[in-house]
């Protein structure tokens, strides 16, 4: 293989990688978008998940173990946005800013307490699972770009798939649909509108927590701030992808992509990285106005 | 409504504040070897001397002047989330403009000029968001967060690169000429001339609040925007003006820190801040006059935090749960009602 193949692989092989963490959770979103809430804590709930479910993790010993526990803390943080925002009737945005410093604050301070660093926690876990036989990452370019990837990153696909058939096929995605058009009429139907957003809550808790838990194996250690916007990420792909899974997936990719190629920049080029970092950033922000529709 | 008991604004103040402070201490009470001392050092040492008093004080300034900006944006309905990125670079902006000033140039100019641009820079990237918003119909949340990730970043290569002090160690940017800084008063502390800034501004957002035109279009234009519509109210525009009055708001937050207590750009140092001025904010419950008691509470959990939290090995982070708690409170609208109705 040629030089430029090389990295083509490179580039597009760590796409898919990066695209996992954002994957989980826009597609988490974006059962609460159609429930009618935007959810900005996306960024704090994969924080969690990524901190307890590392930390599970790594006392283990077991990747599994670990899911579990990045999928039970972020969906608990979200049953406290849920409680605070139906129950106490909080706003919801006031309330999603509060469980995002609620996840730094806490992340931190039990990373000093537990591991005493505020810094790196790296932990030694088993060798991640791979999805497909060894033999098929042989096959050129398709092999090591598609078929090389762990179990945890066909998951992410997995769970975009099920989650547009939960939406589009069954009774539970309906009414969450319905909640977010007219909250009004499914209760005239004799359903809990409070129950479907809550519901979608916890859908959102499962997708940032696993998220958060796919960023901290990719690179085996815990950081504060370990999400750095993904969160906010995640969020723009639901609306650059008008709300349908599948073009959710696709714009999942492209910021992915960006993030890729920012990596490869970083290492390859004299562009200092602090303003190559910002290159997600910005291919973000400027999908947003290019989706932004003018109301 | 029978099922809950709403909950008016100084309920939720006063739970806000018992509840943050509550676990302030029960965090205390887990982690220090001597629970009083603790205590007391948490509560009593910021007052304690002249020297804490100050520093305390001076915490309380960018809190109160971008708490006052986050509140113009609430008014009108927005909801600024971009605060980190536009107090950093409004930061920056003053500070390499105070640099670049010829060494005789007046005090007072440099204090007006730097503070000027150090407003624009932020007021231009709050305004951003407002046209993305007015325009694009762009959520100004997602937008300033992006926007400010994005600045923050570039801000970070500026110091660190271009600005970078040859002869520091640190990811800082030169010291600014000694002459330059603000005025001290409580000497030694940090506390200077800009608190009187940060209160006169306040005195001057409820004047124009209370008894001009535009604050009670602003007004209207928050509570209904349709009626506002209607009224003839330009609400696009000031949509856009709150936004950029919110993000100039925290540039001049930023720019007053660099010319008065850091005397510098260090890589990072207002991490943070843009987060406690929403919380000042929320405090206020909309009021101009609130931001003061606001932002001298949230001041002094972070004093305090820092005071003893370090001394008993807890990271000062805790100011963010007890923050997040605060908020939590702040905005619940009702208690759901846990047992049967009494009679």
């Amino acid at each position: 293989m040629s030089d430029i193949t090389t990295v083509l692989v490179d580039i597009l092989k760590y796409t898919i990688v990066a695209a996992t963490p954002l994957l989980f959770a826009s597609i988490g979103g974006l059962f609460s978008e159609l429930s009618g809430m935007l959810n900005i804590a996306l960024e704090g709930l994969m924080g969690i998940g990524a901190f307890f479910g590392m930390a599970a993790a790594g006392l283990s010993h077991n990747v599994f173990i670990g899911v579990l526990a990045a999928i039970a803390s972020a969906v608990t943080a979200s049953l406290l946005m849920g409680v605070v925002i139906l129950q106490f009737k909080a706003n919801l945005f006031i309330a999603g800013l509060a469980i995002n410093l609620l996840a730094g604050g806490i992340t931190t301070v039990l990373s000093q307490w537990w591991y005493h660093t505020k810094a790196v926690v790296a932990f030694s876990l088993p060798a991640p699972l791979p999805a497909f036989p060894a033999a098929l990452a042989q096959i050129p370019f398709i092999g090591p770009v598609l078929l090389s990837h762990s179990v945890l990153t066909v998951s992410a696909w997995l769970w975009t798939l099920g989650a547009a058939l939960i939406i589009n096929n069954t009774r539970h995605g309906i009414r969450i649909r319905a909640t977010g058009i007219h909250a009004q009429a499914v209760s005239a139907l004799g359903y809990s509108p409070d129950r479907a957003r809550m519901a979608a809550l916890v859908w959102s808790g499962i997708g940032s927590g696993l998220g958060g838990f796919a960023l901290g194996l990719s690179i085996s250690a815990f950081v504060p701030n370990i999400v750095s916007g993904r969160g906010w990420i995640a969020l723009v792909a639901i609306y650059l992808g008008r709300k349908k899974p599948l073009w959710i997936a696709a714009s999942c990719l492209l910021f992915a992509f960006a993030e890729s190629l920012s990596n490869y920049i970083q290492g390859f080029s004299s562009i200092p990285p602090l303003i190559v970092l910002a290159l997600p950033y910005a291919v973000t922000l400027v999908s947003l106005i290019v989706a932004g529709n003018k109301k | 409504m029978e099922a809950e008991r709403e909950l008016r604004g100084p309920a939720r103040v006063v739970l806000a504040v018992g509840v943050s402070i509550a676990l302030a201490a029960g965090v205390l009470a887990l982690f220090s070897q001597d629970f009083g001392s603790a205590l007391a050092q948490f509560f009593l040492e910021p007052f304690s001397n002249r020297y804490f008093l100050g520093n305390y004080l001076a915490d309380t300034v960018p809190l109160m002047i971008a708490g006052l900006g986050v509140l113009i944006a609430f008014r009108s309905k927005n909801f600024n989330l971009g605060g980190e990125g536009q107090l950093y670079a409004g930061a920056l902006a003053a500070g390499v403009l105070a640099l670049r000033l010829p060494a005789g140039t007046d005090p007072f100019a440099l204090w007006c000029w730097t503070a000027l641009v150090g407003t624009l820079t932020g007021a231009a990237i709050g305004a951003l968001s407002g046209l993305l918003k007015a325009f694009r119909g762009v959520s100004e949340m997602i937008s300033s967060f992006l926007i400010s990730a994005t600045v923050i970043n570039i801000s970070d290569f500026l110091i660190t690169g271009p600005f970078q002090d040859p002869a520091s160690n640190f990811q800082t940017t030169r010291q600014i000429a000694p002459q330059f800084l603000l005025p001290r008063i409580l000497a030694p502390s940090k506390l200077d001339i800009s608190i009187g800034l940060a209160l006169a501004l306040i005195l001057v957002f409820m004047v124009v609040a209370k008894r001009t035109r535009i604050g009670f279009e602003l007004k209207i234009c928050g509570e209904n925007e349709e009626f506002a519509r209607y009224c003839g109210i330009p609400v696009a525009t000031y949509q856009i003006a709150a936004m950029a009055v919110s993000g100039g708001l925290y540039g001049l937050a930023g720019a007053l820190l660099v010319i008065g207590p850091q005397g510098r750009v260090i890589r990072g140092f207002s991490s943070g801040l843009g987060w406690s001025a929403i919380s000042v904010a929320l405090l206020a419950q909309g009021s101009e006059a609130g931001v003061v008691p606001a932002a001298l509470f949230i001041a002094f959990l972070g004093t305090g935090s820092d005071h003893v939290m370090i001394g008993s090995g807890i990271p000062s982070e805790i100011i963010s749960i007890l923050q997040a708690v605060a908020m939590f409170f702040i905005t619940a609208r009702s208690l759901p009602r846990l047992r049967r109705r009494r009679p």
